[in-house]
């Protein structure tokens, strides 16, 4: 059914495949680039993809500005200020997010204060609060999940203040996302199981939520489809770059889809058990996915139960009653979930994820605060979040 | 002959403007007293900063309706904020005129970005929850339920606040 208005939005060049990265010196001179800075952490440094994204600009005639590879886990705006001194100094004009959520959050943070010339991250936290157009950005993802190459949000902790900046403005769209199985090769099985948990939420709580329309649709189950067929492949054999290329793709995907239909309850409590106890954002998307759509049935039944066609494929679709499809798709989705379990030890508890008990009631009071809450089809109030958060306790 | 190209210069939605003006006046009003009485909003507006301003605005430069917390309540400042800390602006008078009549919802407003928001979202979502429960002390269930996702219980105490604000709570603010 269609809503009664919906808007897309997706500007995002995407550039997609065998030595992608190699396109991205011209790709950057059309954007009228000529110093970029890098940004990116020591992990993926480490893993020796700066190397290979530095050869991409050998004989290509542009100068690298700097390459600031010291981005830690939670991107914070004591970075993002270390960044926007050392982007000024040298005299950069675009930015080069090479990396997972944190450094692609820190990029688009930096990319707020040089493009503002200011220092204080903090009056341009909220919605729509940017109004100058941005440097060019390029984000170049080393994980399979965030989806934050193509989504129009960042999130940056303010340590000094204690609280966590939430920024959301279409000016925070990359001009490019660039998908290069090269730079997801190396990384390890659990990692690449819980960020394919987090693009699978995205598609799924896309699908489901108030402010689905028919793009975001087409989207979300094309990335649930191929997450399905591929991931279980990605994370017993990380070395196949077919798989690899086909994952990053979902994972995109799956970010247009959500930033274009936004996200639920998975998501609410995810923000919250990650700033309480600190789970990793793929891991809880994981654990509460199967249980957020259970919470949901009430109010989106046929929307999940069309989940089933992408979720379990053609055959297990058309010989299910439509009455037991949602059924029918959430238990397939604990299948997937034992599979990821016994693959590589993936969490599908909040016990296993190290949560105590005693922190549910905190988590719960946190949840119904997160802003993803509002696109929920089911108003969770305090209660229902603990409630949910029992049932995925053990 | 040749035709005549000349710039066209828009109308004024008088009705619909005036409309909204009146509802802005009964919702700020309901909020200053809802404020008071209502243990559930009270709550939910504690942990906000004393002196917090909120805003609603109809684009580009329509009517607006200001709240100010103070004292863990929240004042009405009718159209006198010029910002606020949390502006929530209606993109047109259409939609304002919709939200407002109440035809439409704010969760499906928020969904089909005929609302939009300026400022810290978490406080945003709390408001939205403050609003629900102002629209269901003011207006029967037989409404609300088409617009919201779920309908606060009317309390017997809400029943009470119903009765007072159509007395004398929206005319007093108390």
């Amino acid at each position: 059914m269609l809503p009664s208005y919906y808007e897309f939005h997706n500007p995002v060049k995407i550039m997609s495949g065998h030595k992608a990265l190699d396109n991205l010196p011209s790709e950057l001179e059309m954007l009228g680039a000529k110093c970029p800075m890098v940004i990116t952490d020591k992990g993926v440094a480490g893993a020796g993809l700066v190397k290979i994204f530095t050869q991409s600009f050998d004989s290509s005639g542009m100068t690298i500005g700097a390459i600031f590879d010291d981005v830690p886990p939670d991107s914070s705006s004591e970075v993002v200020e270390k960044i926007t001194a050392i982007f000024r100094k040298n005299g950069c004009d675009s930015l080069i997010a090479l990396g997972g959520g944190s450094v692609i959050d820190t990029a688009k943070g930096v990319n707020i204060l040089v493009t503002e010339n200011s220092d204080d991250l903090l009056q341009f936290s909220g919605a729509e609060m940017l109004k100058k157009k941005m440097k060019p950005l390029v984000v170049i993802p080393t994980t399979s999940g965030t989806g934050s190459e193509v989504t129009v949000v960042a999130v940056i902790s303010d340590i000094k203040r204690n609280l966590k900046m939430a920024f959301s403005s279409t000016r925070l769209l990359p001009d490019i996302a660039l998908l290069d199985p090269r730079m997801t090769l190396t990384l390890p099985p659990k990692m690449t199981a819980a960020t394919a948990m987090d693009a699978m939420s995205h598609a799924v709580e896309s699908f489901i939520n108030l402010q689905k329309n028919p793009m975001s649709d087409a989207y979300a189950l094309a990335a649930i489809e191929m997450i399905r067929k591929n991931v279980i492949n990605a994370v017993s054999d990380g070395n196949d770059a077919k798989v690899r290329l086909a994952m990053a793709n979902a994972s995109t995907m799956a970010g247009i889809a959500f930033s274009n239909s936004m996200v639920g309850v998975v998501h609410s409590l995810g923000h919250a058990a990650g700033g309480i106890c600190h789970i990793p954002h793929g891991v809880a998307m994981n654990i509460f996915l199967p249980f957020g759509l259970e919470y949901n049935m009430s109010k989106c039944r046929d929307n999940i139960g069309r989940l089933l066609l992408p979720m379990a494929g053609a055959d297990v679709y058309a010989r299910t009653p439509e009455s037991r499809r949602a059924e029918q798709m959430i238990h397939y989705l604990r299948e997937l979930r034992k599979a990821l379990n016994d693959l590589c030890g993936l969490p599908i508890n909040l016990k296993q994820a190290g949560v105590t008990e005693d922190k549910l009631p905190q988590i719960a009071k946190a949840a119904i605060n997160d802003p993803s809450i509002i696109m929920n089809p089911r108003e969770m109030d305090e209660n229902d979040a603990l409630e949910i958060l029992k049932k995925a306790f053990a | 002959m040749e035709v005549q190209y000349r710039p066209i210069v828009p109308g004024v939605k008088r009705l619909k403007l005036t409309v909204i003006q009146i509802v802005f006046l009964v919702l700020g009003r309901a909020f200053q007293c809802a404020s008071q009485h209502d243990e559930e909003i009270r709550k939910e507006i504690e942990p906000w900063p004393e002196g917090f301003t909120l805003m609603m605005k109809v684009m580009p430069d329509g009517p607006s309706m200001g709240l100010e917390k103070k004292d863990n309540m929240l004042l009405f400042r009718g159209s006198q904020l010029k910002s606020a800390n949390l502006e929530i602006y209606f993109r047109n008078v259409e939609s304002a005129f919709m939200i407002m009549t109440p035809q439409m919802g704010s969760p499906q407003a928020f969904a089909e970005k005929r609302m939009s928001i300026k400022g810290d979202l978490g406080i945003a979502t709390v408001f939205t929850r403050t609003l629900v429960i102002v629209m269901a002390t003011l207006y029967p269930e037989i409404i609300v339920k088409k617009l919201v996702k779920r309908v606060p219980p009317l309390t017997l105490k809400r029943a009470g606040l119903r009765v007072w604000l159509y007395t004398f709570g929206i005319l007093l603010g108390r």
